[in-house]
């Protein structure tokens, strides 16, 4: 468990991260989502005890980062991919790693293998695609078996099979029951990997939660109905409080009301439906709306945090 | 590089007893060193140009030993065959700024410390490796040139003297401050001195050069945790050692000498001089003396990279 406690960093008067304050529990994918410049890279180089907090902690089960006896053995970190001396070879960059830590040349051919790149094992890394640098990372990441894993957006680069490989990967590691926090600005992504988000917008926290919850608390339910006698079934559904947002081909979007409701009120009046099928809003538009929000309090008050 | 099937991880393992500590970093950076090109290109520079150079120093000065008056007094065969060192300076100087800010150029520096929390066990564990290959590579090759020079100065025709008062007796009446002329000398008849290492001082002489070459590497390494990028390191160690003397140069003569013999390379003529003396037959500061100043720069250079390097964000 990777525990923040009124966890703050500035650099001169840019305030980085402020004030945060969340968990991020065993046996799950949490995602960490926020913009560009919301200062997620920040936050994990503080977990990592990279940079040093200006304020608050952050632990993981219960211990500081610097207290670790085997660090690579119990967190493991993608911070950036391209963090390789380019003249080294792949294997030799994850040997010296793992030597620091007493992990087996045996792992390191193992989780070379594991990310795909036995076969350019030798070559220098400075001519590795982006892509390759991503999975050099992620085997440097599980190269000492650990509990705690943390990804800066590990998908970068990454071609679509890549992506799907990476997410089958987090989920497995979670189901191990690890700590799995990954980063990304791709909010579609995070909504088909994670199970827990943290979001955070200008440093702020927005949300500590789980994707279904962010999703339902942050949408007005919407339905989306079709029938022949559209201009009737409007002035049913608004005489029951309903708002309607006509849709070009015919549709009417329809919110205030649940898809029962609706159905129900269509039965009583005898009108026919063609459709009735709840929408959910993309976990996109709902980050979207909420990390512009952010900055628009930003811009008001100093404690911004839209919950 | 396809995508393979979804791994499943072994669940974690018991840890061993212990820590990520000075020994295993130092197996950890011993093999970053020896796994890039760079690093195996600036030993063979310090190999190669220093012997060579050395042999060719050697054959110049025995051609010119027949002709030149004034300089036949002051030469020592212990340095022209060390002529190379100053060459192998600003090689150990790249070698040991790479060690670092190679690190910063690319981001691993936050890789290491994420494998290793204490930064300063990681700083002494690439002090230590890249110092003692500098050491190691260094005496080596300064053995190697001292053997090499004294075998060319021996095939033109040269000798080992019995002692340096015998040297003297012999060559006295052939330098220029006793001759209205320089007539050229056969070296049959004035041969050129030779070094063994019963030579006074030589052995002392070659083995501090080693010594000397290793500190100022731990120089360049102790810039690189100050400034943490490549060119600017490599601009500060070059300008130390060779802008530094050339500025002083143009102070006083009474001001610009006792502040010389204080930089990192007054200091290094002394700890390389057989016989305490520089270039131009003057007497040098004693070689254990500048030793130990020289000790106590890179103790305060690398104090005060490990303080920043705690301090700071990686």
């Amino acid at each position: 468990m990777i525990k923040a406690t009124n966890l703050s960093k500035s650099y001169g008067n840019n305030r980085a991260v402020d004030n945060l304050d969340f968990e991020v529990r065993d046996g799950v994918v949490t995602g960490f989502l926020g913009p560009n410049g919301s200062g997620k890279s920040t936050t994990m180089r503080l977990i990592m005890g990279l940079d040093h907090p200006t304020s608050g902690s952050v632990t993981l089960d219960g211990r500081r980062f610097h207290d670790l006896k085997w660090p690579l053995r119990e967190v493991g970190a993608l911070l950036e991919a391209k963090a390789v001396h380019p003249g080294r070879s792949a294997r030799m960059h994850l040997l010296a790693l793992a030597q620091t830590n007493a992990i087996s040349k045996h792992r390191v051919d193992e989780v070379l293998e594991l990310v795909g790149l036995t076969a350019v094992a030798h070559r220098r890394a400075g001519k590795f695609s982006l892509g390759m640098s991503q999975r050099l990372g992620i085997a440097s990441a599980l190269l000492g078996d650990p509990k705690t894993l943390l990804f800066d957006e590990p998908i970068n680069g990454l071609d679509p099979e890549g992506i799907l490989w990476v997410r089958n990967l987090l989920r497995s590691l979670a189901d191990e029951g690890r700590t799995i926090f990954v980063s990304s600005h791709l909010m579609s992504e995070m909504a088909q990997t994670a199970t827990d988000l943290v979001v955070i917008g200008r440093g702020h926290l927005i949300a500590d939660t789980t994707v279904e919850q962010f999703i339902a608390s942050n949408t007005e339910a919407t339905v989306r109905v079709r029938a022949p006698e559209a201009d009737k079934l409007s002035g049913i559904l608004q005489a029951a409080g309903a708002r309607i947002h006509p849709e070009p081909d015919g549709g009417l979007l329809v919110t205030n009301l649940d898809a029962p409701q609706i159905g129900d009120l269509a039965w009583a009046n005898g009108v026919a439906l063609h459709e009735l099928s709840p929408q959910m809003a993309s976990l996109e538009e709902v980050f979207m709306e909420l990390t512009s929000d952010a900055v628009e309090y930003h811009g008001s008050t100093t404690a911004g945090a839209a919950q | 590089m396809t995508a393979v099937e979804t791994p499943v991880a072994t669940p974690p393992a018991p840890q061993p007893a212990g820590r990520a500590g000075f020994r295993l970093e130092t197996v950890s950076e011993w093999t970053k060193l020896r796994s890039i090109r760079s690093t195996w290109i600036c030993l063979a520079i310090i190999v190669v140009l220093s012997i060579g150079l050395s042999a060719l120093v050697c054959f110049a000065q025995a051609k010119h030993w027949t002709v030149a008056c004034g300089d036949r007094l002051t030469f020592d065969p212990v340095s022209a065959s060390q002529i190379g060192a100053l060459l192998s300076q600003f090689v150990v100087g790249v070698l040991g700024a790479l060690v670092i800010t190679s690190e910063y150029a690319t981001g691993l520096i936050r890789t290491t410390f994420a494998t290793v929390p204490r930064r300063t066990t990681v700083l002494g564990a690439k002090a230590l490796v890249v110092s003692v290959v500098i050491l190691v590579v260094s005496e080596i090759t300064i053995f190697i040139s001292f053997l090499v020079g004294q075998s060319v100065l021996t095939a033109m025709g040269g000798k080992v003297y019995p002692s340096a008062a015998a040297f003297e007796a012999k060559v006295a009446p052939f330098v220029g401050r006793h001759l209205s002329s320089c007539p050229t000398i056969p070296m049959s008849r004035l041969p050129i001195p030779v070094a063994n290492f019963s030579t006074p001082g030589a052995l002392r002489a070659l083995i501090l050069g080693g010594i000397y070459l290793t500190i100022l590497t731990l120089v360049a390494v102790g810039f690189g945790v100050i400034l943490r990028h490549t060119a600017g390191t490599i601009s500060l160690f070059v300008g130390v050692l060779l802008i530094l003397p050339l500025l002083i140069q143009l102070l006083p003569s009474n001001w610009s000498g006792p502040i010389a013999k204080y930089l990192p390379n007054g200091l290094g003529q002394a700890m390389t001089s057989p016989n305490g003396l520089n270039y131009d037959g003057n007497p040098l500061m004693s070689p254990w003396t500048a030793l130990v100043i020289l000790v106590i720069y890179v103790v305060v250079v690398l104090g005060v990279g490990a303080t920043l390097l705690n301090r700071r964000d990686a």
